[in-house]
């Protein structure tokens, strides 16, 4: 994937013992992040974010739907992620299949919550308009445009950055007199209703590369890990949802280690992005 | 019209056993439906041996949860595979079209199968099988909840039952939080409740977690209580995967 030379390896390997990574940054130091909303006009949301030379662009479209039978008061969404094999050779054919699908379900993991809703970032039941009848589909597409590292990190500020960005249009239903009847569906397109990206969490990935852990790893510091643990943290500081990557054991006392670094990190990493997201915003309108 | 009323009545039967359950989960203590205390597991029953085909195959039964694996190979890799100086790991989970309560499509879970291979592949010892696969096929026969823990202990056993070296066994076990309880082990029922799960596959004698995920909001300490239970829980079971080949390796004497 990426070729390095033992020497090269050497020295990256070296930096991250001394706390001075190849770019100059530290272990716990993310690149800095570039977020502009609003790049796909036919969208209801859409953002594009860049980490380093990583960059990802998210998109958020809602479809009127009808609920599922087994959770009438709940909408749906629905997040596919694709790597492009514009972004690197890897990715065409199966390579980028498994990487998609894997980045789709820790993403999925990391924001849909528990069965019953509890730390979702997107309360499944804002979403529905009539129970039973009506509800917004809401279906998040991200698609990576370049990758150096760090993609799942940067896909879930992508999205929070887009859902931030999207505005479902109000909508009128009026229900027919008996309940077979279909609801007659008025949408407006003046009047949007915004969505609350507070409850969002952050993702973090910690690269185990030998034994300290570093955030924000660019592919050729991704080359050189054990293992990965990525950690979503929303804003009061609970843990969302946590997935392992890479082949490697750990220790359980490692793990509950990495994942306060992860919350640590993570209070940066938040007011950093929110106030790179509300700058955009701004220059957006 | 009986038709068209069926199912609703039923998701309306289930949402009220659910809200019970919710109602439940908010006190401190309860019963839980097949009578066991929050942190006991369902009786395990392992079996090696299952396919005669294969070169490894083992059948695990946790309460309504059956599972069967087979192990293939070390077969050739196929041509088209890249050369690889370690051996490649290919597991596969398959749910069979009766194996859900609403009647399933039966086809592949690629989910479950990623998650399988990234349990798996840290515990096997890819070094001793070099250009060749080894296939891990996983079948659940019925889904009676926490089916990727059983999958993954499952795999293991038949893993050790072809003969692929590994570090250790690798068990696994799952926990579902309902309000402030932990539940280990959990039933369908418990799941489609909970607000959150933490499934932990660990080598046991290695001391080294595998595979971790979870959902749901959790607290720190939270996260600590519930991995000390997983990792307890899969020492036990990790000493009656042992107990089980052993068992099989006398017979075959």
């Amino acid at each position: 994937m990426v070729g390095l030379s033992e020497g090269e390896k050497q020295f990256l390997r070296g930096g991250i013992e001394q706390d001075l990574r190849s770019d100059g940054r530290t272990r716990h130091q993310f690149r800095s992040v570039y977020v502009e909303t609003g790049v796909i006009p036919q969208a209801n949301g859409s953002a594009r974010v860049r980490l380093g030379a990583t960059e990802v662009i998210a998109s958020i479209k809602a479809e009127l739907g009808k609920p599922s039978l087994l959770h009438p008061d709940k909408g749906k969404v629905s997040i596919f992620v694709d790597c492009s094999p514009t972004a690197a050779a890897i990715y065409g054919g199966k390579g980028g299949e498994e990487l998609s699908m894997e980045l789709s379900v820790a993403l999925e993991r990391c924001l849909l919550g528990g069965k019953s809703g509890a730390g979702a970032a997107i309360d499944l039941s804002s979403l529905v308009l009539v129970e039973g009848k009506v509800c917004w589909d809401l279906y998040i597409d991200a698609l990576v445009v370049s990758s150096d590292g760090n993609l799942l990190d940067s896909l879930a500020a992508a999205i929070k950055a887009a859902l931030s960005n999207t505005g479902l249009p109000k909508v009128n239903v009026v229900l027919g007199a008996s309940p077979e009847e279909q609801p007659e569906v008025d949408v407006s397109d003046e009047e949007f209703l915004q969505f609350d990206t507070s409850t969002v969490p952050a993702i973090i990935t910690l690269t185990k590369v030998g034994k300290h852990y570093i955030v924000d790893a660019t592919s050729e510091e991704e080359s050189q890990m054990n293992s990965a643990v990525s950690v979503s943290v929303n804003r009061n500081g609970q843990i969302c949802g946590l997935t392992k990557r890479g082949g490697a054991g750990l220790d359980p006392s490692v793990i509950l280690d990495m994942v306060s670094v992860a919350k640590h990190v993570s209070q940066q990493f938040t007011s950093d992005l929110d106030s790179e997201i509300a700058a955009a915003e701004a220059s957006d309108e | 019209m009986a038709a068209s009323t069926y199912s609703p009545s039923q998701g309306a039967e289930r949402r009220q056993r659910q809200q019970q359950m919710r109602r439940l989960s908010i006190q401190s203590d309860w019963d839980r439906s097949d009578g066991r205390s929050f942190i006991q597991c369902r009786p395990a029953f392992l079996r090696t041996g299952a396919a005669n085909a294969a070169s490894g195959s083992a059948y695990a039964e946790f309460g309504t949860t059956k599972v069967i694996v087979s192990v293939f190979g070390p077969r050739e890799s196929k041509k088209a595979m890249m050369y690889s100086d370690i051996g490649r790991l290919n597991c596969n989970v398959t749910f069979t079209t009766f194996a859900t309560s609403l009647r399933g499509q039966g086809s592949d879970n690629k989910e479950y199968s990623a998650m399988l291979h990234k349990a798996l592949e840290g515990a096997v010892i890819l070094e001793t099988f070099p250009k060749t696969t080894v296939d891990v096929f996983a079948l659940v026969l019925e889904s009676g909840g926490s089916d990727l823990p059983v999958i993954i202990s499952c795999a293991s056993l038949a893993l050790a039952d072809a003969g692929i070296m590994m570090y250790d066994l690798v068990s696994s076990v799952s926990v579902s939080c309902i309000g402030k309880n932990i539940l280990i082990d959990p039933t369908n029922e418990e799941e489609v409740c909970q607000d959150g799960s933490l499934v932990l596959a660990c080598m046991p004698a290695r001391n080294e977690v595998t595979q971790l995920t979870l959902t749901g909001e959790w607290s720190l300490p939270k996260i600590n209580e519930a991995m000390e239970l997983c990792m307890d829980a899969c020492l036990k079971l990790a000493g009656i995967m042992r107990s089980c080949l052993k068992e099989s390796a006398n017979l075959s004497n």
